[in-house]
């Protein structure tokens, strides 16, 4: 017995540290992007204002690029603002305001918008999260999607504290949603390598879907966390190949915005995404009947 | 006492100056330099290597906690902070397990300074991104994400641990 603790009184120090390396490595092999978002949340709760007050600085000094672009993005606003208007007054039809009021009064319409700033970023890891200043407080809830104000993909929200929300960027290697050639509805899948910020992958990509360097690339309108008639932008085709087993396109898209100088977003809740989403999980479970009879589709 | 509350001060320092400065400039995915290590490496160098072990997961803990990782500052901090030992009795050839009198940290050469600093930084990052990435299909990647990001590592950390020695420490 004494020779035993004298053996683990020399070794401790070693146990110690395949102890601590041990615990270590469990998490980190247990953790996921929901993990990590939830502790950015919590962390956020005592650094967020110090951060905060840091981007406030720096958000100074971009102020006047911001402001041009707002301005620009108020011109095209006003300019469908103006469009709108005018056809509203050309087809004054009564029955169609009474039934646009009556959808908006029954909570059909589906996305709601909120605008938020950016307090952290970051852009050299592989799984990188961006933190907002808004949480629920002020009406954030988790699966938000995320644009810039110019209408640029940036992600969608993981996770909220009362005062402050975590994004998962599109510069996440977990992040995944769905992106199409403009004029062609054959869709891929988005995702990024974690090899460069300025570009995302669209694999999956149909053979048959009409291609060029240059093309821009949309949101699929198939994501629950997009507007599906917003045609939210990811970028540009940059290269494309054929897949190993050349059956699909890989095709490498440049990103329509350095995600490292976005300091402004805006934040879009798609009212249905909870009832598709429960529809979604029934019917894959096996529990949904069309004939009604206790299924989430019933309200 | 004033010995102790720099070192406080100092692991304070270099954890805001990580979150607050470094996570936040955005100069692409290669640059990713992590000099909260300079508190592992200023330690005293006679400092018991369960102390230096147990401190370098306490800031592991804390990076972890800051950036959202769970785990991955720690498994790399603790190695680094277990390693180090055996780093500097091969840099500087000094045993800190025998009865040898160990110099101060700012004492030693600046040649064998230098190169404690390197090696106790190249492999803390390799153990940190290679676990990050945890894929070999990356690997060139990730070697040029190690060498980028040291590079910058080692520079901020010198020039920290001159001031540390210079300013706080009055040597």
């Amino acid at each position: 017995m004494y020779k035993l603790i004298e053996f683990i009184r020399r070794i401790y120090v070693v146990l110690l540290f395949l102890l601590i390396e041990g615990v270590a490595l469990y998490c980190y092999a247990h953790s996921t992007y929901y993990t990590q978002a939830k502790i950015l949340a919590h962390t956020n709760s005592v650094i967020g204002g110090l951060q905060n007050s840091i981007f406030g600085v720096k958000h100074y000094f971009t102020l006047r690029g911001e402001n041009e672009m707002l301005a620009e993005r108020v011109a095209e606003l006003e300019t469908e603002l103006e469009f709108m208007r005018e056809q509203q007054a050309a087809s004054a039809d009564e029955m169609a305001y009474a039934e646009i009021d009556s959808l908006t009064a029954q909570g059909l319409v589906q996305y709601r918008h909120m605008a938020a700033r950016i307090i952290s970023n970051t852009t050299n890891r592989t799984r990188n999260f961006i933190t907002l200043n808004k949480g629920t407080m002020h009406g954030v809830i988790p699966n938000m999607g995320v644009i810039t104000p110019d209408g640029v993909m940036v992600g969608f929200v993981v996770a909220c504290s009362n005062r402050y929300s975590v994004v998962k960027s599109i510069l996440n290697t977990d992040f995944r949603s769905s992106g199409k050639i403009v004029g062609d509805d054959r869709i891929g899948s988005i995702s990024w390598s974690g090899k460069s910020p300025y570009r995302v992958e669209m694999n999956n990509l149909s053979i048959y879907a009409e291609i060029e360097v240059g093309d821009e690339v949309i949101s699929s309108g198939v994501s629950q966390y997009f507007p599906a008639d917003m045609k939210v932008k990811i970028g540009y085709v940059e290269s494309y190949k054929r897949n190993e087993s050349q059956t699909a396109n890989d095709v490498v898209i440049r990103l329509a915005t350095d995600l490292a100088k976005v300091s402004n977003v805006i934040l879009i809740e798609n009212y249905d995404y909870n009832e598709v989403s429960e529809l979604e999980r029934a019917v894959e479970s096996g529990n949904y009947s069309s004939s009604g009879g206790g299924t989430p589709y019933q309200n | 006492m004033q010995r102790y509350l720099s070192y406080v001060g100092m692991f304070i320092g270099v954890v805001l100056l990580q979150i607050f400065l470094f996570d936040n400039i955005s100069l692409g995915i290669y640059f990713h330099p992590l000099i909260y290590i300079a508190f592992i490496i200023m330690l005293p160098l006679d400092m018991r290597p369960i102390w230096v072990m147990l401190l370098a997961a306490l800031m592991g803990l804390v990076m972890d906690m800051a950036t959202g990782l769970c785990g991955l500052n720690v498994i790399a901090t603790t190695a680094v902070g277990f390693a180090r030992v055996f780093v500097i009795s091969l840099t500087t050839g000094l045993n800190t397990g025998a009865d040898d009198t160990i110099p101060a940290l700012y004492r030693l050469p600046q040649k064998n300074l230098m190169t404690y600093m390197a090696v106790m930084i190249l492999l803390h990052s390799v153990i940190y991104f290679v676990a990050e990435s945890l894929s070999m299909s990356h690997l060139l990647h990730t070697l040029l994400r190690i060498v980028v990001s040291d590079i910058v590592a080692v520079v901020v950390i010198w020039y920290i641990v001159k001031l540390f020695i210079e300013k706080i420490l009055n040597k």
